[in-house]
């Protein structure tokens, strides 16, 4: 017989390396002789789309569109170190460390229009959208290339860096700030379970998802669709069959991970709600995105056959020893 | 170091193959579609020194429908099976278990000799092809065999193919308005998926409700696909109703229980054959009444 069931799953995850961890992001942003500027940072692009969200992020700072902006990751010889694409961290760190970053350099190209106008006070000069003003007289008007002349043979540069604020937490009281920022999310799945087989179907799954601020709203739904996919090959089906020490499951026709045909579209919402110590608000959401599947999806199967899974992947085989198993207790209790 | 393959051929028709077997007997391996032999060889468990290329021969990949008989060539692919024109309109359980077969890529190299010949205990095609008692012909330079599937398959990926022969073909009969097949497979995911469990079902009835005839076969039930042999006698000559279910099922836990006592799967597949069955049923059932709809309606 085939059952449906609905769960919930939600859950906070604290961005970063926490507890305390030097957790930090360094950036540099260079004004080049020709006018461009180019954002030197030690991120790693693996696929999240850190390019993108740190190039936008600088852009927004500097007031740029993104194709004017430059951007240079990875090369270790040639950028400062911004840690590691983890712990969901770039986005806020070094998202943070790349718009302090080009607030510097910002300040420095105001600086420097401020000493060539003899203006005494730079915050009088005003930056849009690659020009530089005089609040007080708008004939005066600069290119960042201009700019950069201005300063010869000498560089340009704004560096800076962003250290995440946690603490390690008080052994004896508990307390402390283990993590900054929070990220909030929560999962609807719908489940049809097959009594006969234990086989888990996916019907319908709703993701929500707290950002703080979309830098790129389609990233994040790209994000969405693969935390749900992990998620479910997590709770449904990855079991790498640790045997006396030895994995036995050590090949993807063993060890499986869900297909296309596994996975129904997953509705997402994008919460925003902007986290004041973040970059324009921006929360990293790599990990949160899968964590709600899992006790969704075993709350739905609760919800559709009333069984409790403990262990998890719950493949056939666990959930369709159990649900007998239950059916055999209620029968001798004469339920 | 893994032994090298000296020799590959490509065989233009059945009587070079025959020939070439005949030459090389043990030293020889057949490839058709490749999808098991090239990973046993990247593996280093067979390394035969000769492989004989029989993928591109039609006159052994044709699926030929006649008056009473199906003949499947042995090269015929899955997805040959799959969208052949008799499996979408009769017998569709054999399109289904075709379209179980791991990934569109492998089905389009895959066969069905292949997966015969093969003899994987979770092999898809040889449940339905065992309840439709398919014989298999064997031929060699010397004779031609024709043997039940049943007895063709000894065992985990044994077989009685002897060394210079080539399986050539697959029969078996069409069924009547009052026959029917079906076929459940249970696997973990919904494509790419080994069978944790098949079972195929054909069935005959009489007007009275009566079960004439049945016969089914299992995958992943033991060591080799396999007719249930007390299954059929338990069911035969008996009535179709709500309680035959309930003792079909008891009965397969029990011979499940029996088969598989001491491994660790046995307390899983208890449960999960019955499912099965119920689904593989069903299945059968329906494919009956389809028939029956069919040869009224071409009337």
């Amino acid at each position: 017989m085939k059952k449906r069931g609905k769960g919930i799953g939600c859950t906070f995850y604290g961005t970063g390396y926490g507890n305390g961890f030097p957790d930090v992001s360094r950036a540099r942003v260079q004004l080049e002789k020709d006018g461009a500027v180019t954002v030197y940072v030690g991120a790693t692009e693996v696929g999240q789309g850190a390019k993108t969200v740190l190039s936008q992020i600088a852009a927004e700072a500097l007031g740029l569109s993104m194709v004017e902006v430059n951007f240079v990751c990875e090369n270790t010889d040639e950028t400062p170190d911004a840690g590691t694409a983890a712990a969901s961290r770039q986005t806020y760190n070094t998202g943070n460390a790349v718009k302090r970053t080009s607030e510097a350099l910002i300040r420095k190209i105001k600086i420097l229009a401020a000493k060539h106008w003899q203006e005494e006070d730079f915050q009088r000069i005003l930056i849009d959208s690659g020009k530089v003003f005089h609040t007080n007289d708008h004939n005066k008007t600069l290119s960042f290339k201009e700019v950069a002349l201005l300063a010869g043979e000498l560089k340009i540069t704004g560096e800076d860096s962003f250290t995440a604020m946690t603490t390690q937490l008080d052994d004896e009281t508990g307390q402390g700030n283990p993590y900054w920022p929070y990220t909030f999310n929560v999962y609807g799945i719908e489940v049809e379970v097959d009594t006969d087989t234990g086989k888990v179907n996916i019907v319908k799954a709703v993701c929500a998802q707290d950002v703080g601020r979309a830098v790129n709203p389609k990233l994040i739904e790209g994000q969405m669709d693969g935390g749900f996919a992990m998620g479910l090959g997590y709770v449904l089906m990855e079991d790498i069959n640790l045997n006396e020490g030895k994995i036995k499951h050590d090949r993807f026709s063993n060890y499986l991970i869900p297909t296309s045909m596994d996975i129904p579209d997953l509705e997402k919402m994008i919460i925003e709600s902007p986290e004041s110590t973040a970059p324009y608000g921006a929360k990293g959401i790599g990990e949160p995105v899968m964590l709600g599947v899992a006790p969704a999806v075993l709350n739905a199967i609760y919800d559709a056959v009333g069984v409790r899974m403990t262990t998890i992947p719950v493949t056939p085989d666990n959930l369709l020893v159990a649900i007998k198993e239950m059916d055999r207790k209620e029968q001798l209790h004469g339920k | 170091m893994r032994d090298l393959v000296q020799n590959v051929y490509q065989a233009k028709d059945t009587d070079s193959i025959l020939n070439l077997l005949d030459q090389y007997q043990d030293e020889a391996k057949i490839v058709a579609g490749g999808t098991d032999l090239i990973i046993q060889m990247r593996e280093g468990n067979v390394s035969p020194p000769v492989l004989i290329d029989i993928s591109s021969i039609l006159e052994i990949r044709e699926i030929k429908e006649e008056k009473n008989t199906i003949e499947l060539g042995s090269t015929a692919t899955f997805t040959d099976i799959e969208k052949h024109v008799f499996f979408n309109h009769s017998l569709s359980a054999i399109a289904k278990a075709a379209r179980s077969i791991g990934s569109p890529q492998i089905r389009n190299r895959a066969t069905v000799g292949g997966n015969i010949c093969n003899a994987s205990p979770a092999a898809d095609m040889l449940p339905p092809l065992l309840a439709m008692d398919a014989m298999v012909v064997l031929k060699s330079k010397q004779q031609t065999r024709v043997l039940p599937l049943s007895e063709f398959i000894t065992g985990k990926e044994e077989t009685l193919l002897k060394s210079n022969e080539l399986l050539e073909k697959i029969r078996f009969q069409k069924l009547n308005p009052n026959e029917g097949l079906g076929f459940s497979k249970l696997g973990v995911r919904n494509a790419l998926a080994i069978a944790r469990l098949s079972l195929a079902v054909y069935v005959e009835w009489d007007e009275n409700d009566m079960c004439q005839n049945v016969r089914i076969a299992s995958g992943a039930l033991g060591i080799k696909a396999q007719r249930e042999w007390d299954v059929e006698r338990f069911m035969k000559g008996k009535c179709l109703n709500n309680s035959l279910f309930a003792e079909v099922a008891a009965f397969l836990e029990e011979s499940t229980m029996k088969r598989l006592a001491g491994r660790s799967t046995m307390n899983f597949k208890r449960y999960a054959v019955q499912g099965v069955f119920k689904q593989a049923l069903d299945e059968a059932l329906e494919d009956m009444e389809r028939r029956m709809i069919y040869e009224k309606g071409s009337f």
